[in-house]
């Protein structure tokens, strides 16, 4: 326990040092309000340097709050997965491709403690990020437009942060099990995939599959309801991200690390 | 009392066994040396008993009751790999801290090691900017951070230059006192520098092992050389007739060859000199180094 916390110290100053820690929450807050501030401008945007023919009428409808959120949301679920992905795939894998992680688990750490503090670290990260994100996002919302129901904001904001949740979980697994970072970025890409297709398709038999989260917060936001299926599918997420977990350090220990 | 006991170690790769049935005993307070040619399995064993891989087969027990093996191992690999973002001192600390001491005593001892190790000057810089030696230098200062019982170091010294080398050494020889050492080399003049004891690792095989001295003696045969101011070629019958000669080599004015007791061979050579009036210059034994031990010792 003592060790994981000394080695999520050593993840955090690593993400520090590597600007890592500053980089990731300014590409997330970029993308939490260039959404709002285009649906804003978008007609003005379109008269200054659309060259359009003279007398063109342009009507856009002002799009809701609720929208305008969604379509925030909808930006982190395209390169907001990419830059998780990206960001973090080499945790591990790079680690022992390295000989950094020979220099950590040549001293008695437990496998799992290893594992777990640098989780402990992408998952911080990843929350500070999407956070800020998300809170840029509401606050131009809030200028901009009419505001947006606060309870419906934060349900959102923890539903789709799971599903960001289980996708960063995904990433350092199968970081820890492959040995190069790209083959940890294609299995969770391709995983991420494989589950949306697959869950739009049978949408009855997969209602608890993690990826129907992105669906479930639309209503959330929308429609300002709890969706049936919701629950059970948090925790079905929360339990396989567990699982995951708990299978990672056993795994790692079984190859070897040379 | 052993530090460590091996035996029938074995780790196979796909179908090729990188070492095979290795059995040995590491005794306290010796320093001992891993000999072999590139691929004779050094690292493959070092790996194995640093616990960073796990043996095919065979086991490794330590005379400690301690669970984890890495509790009473240091360990420098051959290549480290630090962090480079870190600085020395802060490496040092966070190594002593996730081998298990308090911050506190973490920091005490780091201070201490970048003290022996010579690094007090660099200690606040990036690792990054260290030089080759200053990383081998800092390497060992986290191998004997948690101070273990066993400190094992592969190729300690092949990647450095002949002042990077000497300083490794003269380390070696100062913490020899404190510690039991196992480190790999293939460069045997080390070895003989610093250790007591010898394991020679040829092919994943065992094949010859104790202390230095008395490895030197099984295999040792006494060489005589001897010097003409003529060619050599000339006097090299007289001497093949002899039963007690062998392995006769002539090179320019220069007769070497291999005699089974020295002290009488010795003798009747050189009343053969002053029979025959020889003109000889000079006449001399030879040691055999540990090069020539190793290269006989691989022939069996």
């Amino acid at each position: 326990m003592k060790t994981c916390w000394i080695l999520f110290r050593k993840e955090m100053l690593e993400l520090t040092r590597n600007y890592k820690l500053i980089w990731m929450p300014i590409v997330f807050i970029l993308f939490g309000l260039t959404e709002p501030l285009t649906a804003f401008y978008l007609p003005d945007i379109i008269q200054s340097v659309g060259d359009l023919p003279e007398g063109t009428v342009i009507s856009i409808p002002t799009p809701s709050s609720e929208e305008v959120l969604l379509s925030t949301i909808s930006q982190f679920n395209t390169f907001g997965v990419l830059i998780i992905v990206l960001g973090f795939m080499g945790m591990i894998a790079g680690e022992r491709k390295s000989g950094n992680a020979v220099m950590i688990l040549v001293k008695p750490v437990s496998y799992a403690a290893y594992i777990y503090s640098k989780w402990m670290a992408a998952f911080v990260l990843l929350w500070v990020s999407y956070g800020l994100g998300m809170l840029s996002g509401w606050y131009y919302i809030h200028v901009l437009f009419n505001g947006i129901d606060f309870t419906a904001f934060v349900q959102g904001f923890l539903v789709y942060g799971l599903w960001l949740t289980f996708i960063l979980t995904m990433v350092v697994f199968f970081s820890s099990l492959v040995k190069t970072s790209g083959l940890a970025a294609f299995f969770t890409i391709g995983i991420t995939i494989l589950l949306t297709f697959v869950s739009g398709f049978m949408t009855r038999t997969l209602k608890w599959s993690p990826s129907q989260l992105t669906n479930y917060v639309n209503e959330v936001i929308l429609h300002n309801t709890w969706p049936d299926y919701l629950t059970g599918t948090i925790i079905l997420t929360t339990i396989l991200c567990l699982a995951i977990l708990l299978i990672a350090p056993p795994l790692y220990k079984k190859k070897d690390l040379i | 009392m052993n530090v460590l006991e091996v035996s029938s170690l074995e780790k196979k790769y796909r179908e090729k066994l990188a070492v095979k049935n290795l059995s040995f005993q590491l005794k306290q307070g010796r320093c001992t040396a891993l000999l072999g040619p590139n691929g004779a399995g050094k690292t493959t064993t070092l790996n194995m008993l640093a616990g960073l891989i796990t043996p095919t087969n065979g086991s490794i027990s330590t005379s400690g009751s301690s669970k984890d093996i890495r509790q009473l191992i240091g360990y420098l690999p051959q290549y480290p790999s630090f962090f480079e973002w870190m600085s020395g001192k802060e490496f040092l600390t966070f190594s002593g801290e996730i081998a298990g001491l308090t911050r506190k005593t973490s920091q005490n001892r780091c201070e201490e090691l970048l003290e022996l190790v010579g690094l007090l000057e660099g200690k606040n810089r990036r690792i990054g900017q260290y030089s080759g030696g200053m990383k081998q230098r800092l390497g060992i200062a986290q191998a004997l951070i948690h101070q273990p019982k066993l400190l094992i170091l592969d190729e300690p010294v092949s990647a450095l230059d002949p002042f990077g080398r000497r300083e490794v050494l003269e380390l070696l020889k100062k913490l020899k006192k404190e510690t039991t050492i196992l480190f790999s080399t293939h460069i045997l003049n080390d070895a003989e520098q610093v250790c007591e004891d010898v394991l020679f690792l040829h092919g994943g095989v065992l094949i010859e092992e104790g202390p230095l001295l008395e490895v030197k003696e099984r295999h040792q045969t006494p060489r005589l050389n001897l010097y003409f101011n003529e060619d050599s070629e000339k006097y090299k019958p007289y001497l093949l007739q002899k039963d007690w000669v062998h392995h006769l080599v002539a090179e320019g004015n220069r007769l070497s060859f291999e005699v089974s007791e020295l002290e009488r061979d010795r003798a009747r050579i050189f009343s053969m000199i002053s029979e025959k009036h020889w003109g000889v210059t000079r006449l001399e034994t030879s040691e055999q180094s540990l090069e020539e031990l190793f290269m006989e010792v691989i022939k069996v």
